[in-house]
């Protein structure tokens, strides 16, 4: 089945099974590895991106649902590398990452967090994002949020 | 500075030469390969501090012609941070800023191998002097040529941020490496004191930091062949199941499904696509023989003190006597730890291509040598034939010290005749995996009336968690029992006058290994614990009642441990009053001379308990990254309180139980305590930091729950009722 959508900004065009879930349409074939498979099964988080603005867990999302919408993975998330994502500034600034493999879908996650709450306490972070880390990068994600919120404001 | 001028030989030098021209990058930069060959010989000859193994790390350093440095680690970056910690050492001695730095993963192929697994703590200390040494020859290489061009004294040749000069002139290592055909070596080079150290020690952002932000870290799952077929592995949720029957008429039929391979007990599904083969997989029915029947009351029966072989490895004074001739003053208690599982955030997989006498493996492992041995056995192929790249991994924690799925991927890819990309769904990496196993602690000690302990034994039972891995059968047979990794934090640090520990070892029906701080996780919580409630026992504080048995004046250990217990009074705030409702503890561990403490405070929330403050006080030595340790110290905490309040593996009927991340919970964002971590220097060299810190965490809050409600919760994972 033909299946037309927006994936970061480009309009995209794919021929696939509709069952086929998004994480490997965007990862396989579409060849953006940044969204990771973490459990397929929603649990974790690790592949989760954005679906017209809301996060979503792609591994658990048929390719046929997204039609005419707007995909944003973190290859996507900005415009360049001199001009960073708040939350992207925010996890260099607070150094998050250890092995890294959870940090795309924290950083979508958290990107839709800030967006919709500018000055989220740590019980809206908490409450708002219930992805995985196994490293223990949990303490940084919590200030580097904190941080993008501030960033994000200052920008606006 | 006296020089020696080193022929190489050329068959030398094709070999490696040739070795080295497979990769394209290294092509071009021919002009660099008698320091390259340098390198190589340097650290084949020196005599390097190796864990258990006699063998080797190696490394070596490529300057680029854009002026950055290619450092070719031997050692496995999997988050902890051990890539920015030798990019550091280098930089330090090459006299360059570290974004000159690249760093990669050495390949198996490159003919420096490095034959120690990346575990146990022990990368950066391994390497402090051999990464310092070559980058220092090499600096005074660089420099020695430049003047030889410049007709100057070497003397007058100044470095800085990789750049050469002397009155006036100026080259590039970049430039002064192509334009140098013979090369002056000079003896083993003067390193720089600490007192001149300009990065080690200082606070830098971490190497892999910018792609882990960006999302073009390359993990294993992210690697590509051209060509490139997928393959879904079929496996049983049963341990040791066999094939009895199987029926792949409907999965043939699947779209995009290439081939269904069967070749023993490996059934897999190869196919155009993840996707595909995965659908068709599902398809397949199969009948297992599934002779495992193991229980978990078999586990606990079988781990127990007094089963299985016993070693005696701590003996001063005549403890189990005294214990003997004073049963009813002899305070016992028995401590259990469940089984865990890794729980990596990514699963283990691999990508074989396997040619007439040429094998390419990629695959993120801790040990590339040991993938590199067991796809040769798979697959029957001489080990030189064979190169394995490891790209980034997402998470370790002795998860991908086992084998992975190399072997499997060499057998599809040699069947099939294409590159094979495989990897385990979160169901096989739970129910297909290898665990840390469950042990069990008894410990008994007689205290005199003053409160001081007279006598103190630990007796620990537990499974082989390495060694038969390390050194094989007779191995441990010769050990007597599996001290080194199980059994590793088994002893007693302090200094009591009459001690005995043994441990005792148990095979079980169930495939163990290593699980991060290995044997140190278990035996802390019990040995901790059960000072814990000596103290409390005495109605003495927890901290003076340990510093009161860390006496010897000679012994650097215990002097450093007192200076991190009398660092963690201060810090955490240890004598002032508490809070209503908060408990505190605390515990230490001596783990290969990485001297870590924490203290924790408690508190009960709805019937649970909530780790409120961890204050941590750290001497690992000389701090090579300060920023990677404190993460490291955060990242044992949230681990940690994980295996503390949460963390319980159980088998039925040989099956592990838990086969999602929703039947095995871990720590989150909503776990998060206040976290304060403190370092000391007690030493001039780097010791671990990716492990010590995880061990006090366990008996610190078993400490702080005693303290508040008066409970001893003494089997793991920690539960009220």
């Amino acid at each position: 089945m033909k299946i037309d959508f927006k994936l970061n900004g480009k309009p995209t065009s794919i021929d696939v099974d509709p069952a086929m879930p998004l994480l490997w349409v965007v990862r396989d074939e579409l060849k953006l590895t940044a969204t990771k498979f973490g459990c397929g099964m929603a649990m974790c988080g690790a592949c989760t991106l954005h679906i017209d603005g809301e996060a979503v867990r792609s591994c658990s999302v048929p390719v046929e649902t997204i039609a005419g919408k707007n995909i944003i993975t973190l290859e996507g998330l900005s415009d360049s590398e001199a001009n960073l994502h708040p939350i992207q500034q925010a996890w260099m600034e607070e150094q998050v990452p250890q092995c890294g493999y959870c940090q795309s879908g924290f950083m979508m996650a958290a990107a839709k967090l800030i967006k919709e709450n500018p000055n989220p306490t740590d019980d809206d972070i908490i409450n708002g994002i219930t992805n995985i880390c196994r490293c223990g990068t949990h303490p940084r994600i919590i200030k580097a949020i904190k941080r993008a919120a501030e960033i994000n404001n200052q920008n606006h | 500075m006296s020089t020696e001028k080193k022929s190489f030989s050329r068959r030398k030098f094709l070999q490696r030469g040739a070795i080295v021209l497979g990769g394209s990058v290294v092509a071009s930069y021919l002009g660099c390969s008698p320091m390259r060959r340098f390198t190589a010989q340097k650290v084949e000859s020196m005599d390097l501090p190796a864990s258990i193994s006699s063998l080797k790390p190696d490394f070596w350093f490529e300057i680029l012609a854009d002026n950055t440095i290619l450092l070719k680690s031997p050692k496995i970056e999997m988050g902890q941070g051990v890539w920015t910690g030798l990019a550091m050492m280098a930089a330090e001695e090459l006299e360059v800023s570290l974004d000159k730095i690249k760093v990669e993963h050495a390949n198996t192929g490159s003919g420096l191998i490095d034959n120690v697994n990346t575990g146990g703590s022990s990368s950066t200390s391994s390497l402090y002097e051999p990464v310092r040494e070559v980058a220092a020859t090499m600096r005074e290489m660089l420099k020695a040529a430049a003047a030889k061009q410049w007709n100057v004294d070497i003397s007058a040749v100044k470095t800085e941020n990789g750049t050469l000069s002397s009155s006036g002139k100026k080259a590039t290592y970049g430039e002064i490496a192509t334009s140098t055909k013979e090369w002056d070596e000079p003896k083993t080079p003067t390193l720089k004191p600490k007192s001149a150290f300009k990065i080690i020690g200082k606070v830098v952002k971490r190497v892999d930091l910018k792609p882990k932000v960006m999302g073009t870290a390359k993990y294993t799952l992210d690697s590509e062949l051209p060509d490139m077929l997928y393959a879904v592995l079929v496996k049983s949720p049963y341990l040791d199941a066999t094939i009895k029957s199987v029926d792949s008429n409907e999965a043939t039929k699947s779209v995009g499904v290439v081939k269904i391979v069967r070749e023993g007990n490996l059934l897999a599904v190869v196919a155009k696509s993840f996707y595909a083969a995965d659908s068709a997989a599902k398809k397949v029915v199969v009948e297992w023989n599934t002779p495992n029947k193991t229980q978990q009351t078999d586990l606990i029966k079988l781990v127990t003190v007094g089963n299985g072989k016993e070693a005696n490895i701590q003996k001063e004074g005549s403890a189990k006597s005294i214990l003997k001739d004073n049963k009813t003053e002899v305070f016992r208690q028995e401590y259990r730890t469940p089984m865990a599982t890794h729980a990596q955030m990514e699963v283990n997989g691999a990508i074989a291509h396997v040619e007439a006498n040429k094998v390419l493996i990629i695959t993120g492992s801790q040990g590339p040598s040991q993938v590199r041995d067991v796809v040769a056995k798979a697959i029957d192929i001489k080990k030189d034939n064979i190169d394995v790249h490891t790209p980034l991994l997402g998470g370790g924690f002795g998860r991908k010290a086992a084998p992975g799925l190399a072997a499997e991927a060499a057998i599809i890819s040699k069947l099939v005749g294409k590159p094979i990309k495989v990897y385990n769904s979160r169901q096989h990496e739970f129910q297909n995996g290898v665990y840390r196993p469950n042990t069990h602690h008894v410990l008994q000690a007689k205290m005199t009336k003053d409160g001081t302990i007279e006598a103190i034994t630990h007796d620990q039972a537990t499974p082989d968690m390495y060694v038969r891995n390390m050194v094989g059968e007779i191995g441990l047979k010769l050990l007597g029992s599996d001290f080194l990794s199980a059994g590793h934090g088994a002893s007693l640090m302090y200094n009591v006058p009459n001690k005995s520990v043994s441990v005792w070892n148990t095979d079980v029906p169930i495939p163990i290994s290593i699980w991060r701080a290995v044997g140190m996780f278990p035996n802390t919580f019990a040995i901790e614990s059960f000072i814990n409630e000596l103290a409390h026992k005495a109605g003495k504080d927890a901290i003076d009642f340990r510093l009161d048995m860390l006496t010897d004046k000679d012994d650097k250990i215990i002097e450093r441990s007192r200076k991190v217990l009398e660092t963690l009074i201060e810090k955490s705030g240890w004598k002032t009053p508490k809070a209503d409702g908060v408990g505190r503890g605390i515990a230490i561990g001596n783990d290969r001379k990485s001297i870590a403490a924490a203290a924790i405070e408690v508190e009960i929330k709805e019937g649970k308990i909530k780790v409120k403050k961890v204050t941590n006080v750290l001497d690992m030595g000389q701090i090579i990254n300060p920023e990677g340790i404190k993460a490291q110290i955060e990242g044992c905490v949230m681990m940690g309180i994980s295996a503390t309040l949460y963390e319980e593996l159980t088998v039925k009927d040989g099956q592990i139980e838990q086969a999602y991340f929703s039947q095995y919970p871990l720590a989150t964002l909503a776990d998060v305590p206040e976290i304060q971590s403190f370092l000391l220097e007690g030493d001039d060299v780097p010791y671990g930091v990716g492990e010590p810190p995880l061990a006090p965490i366990a008996p610190a809050i078993f400490g702080a729950v005693l303290n508040l409600t008066g409970k001893a919760l003494r089997s793991l994972p920690l539960r009220l009722s």
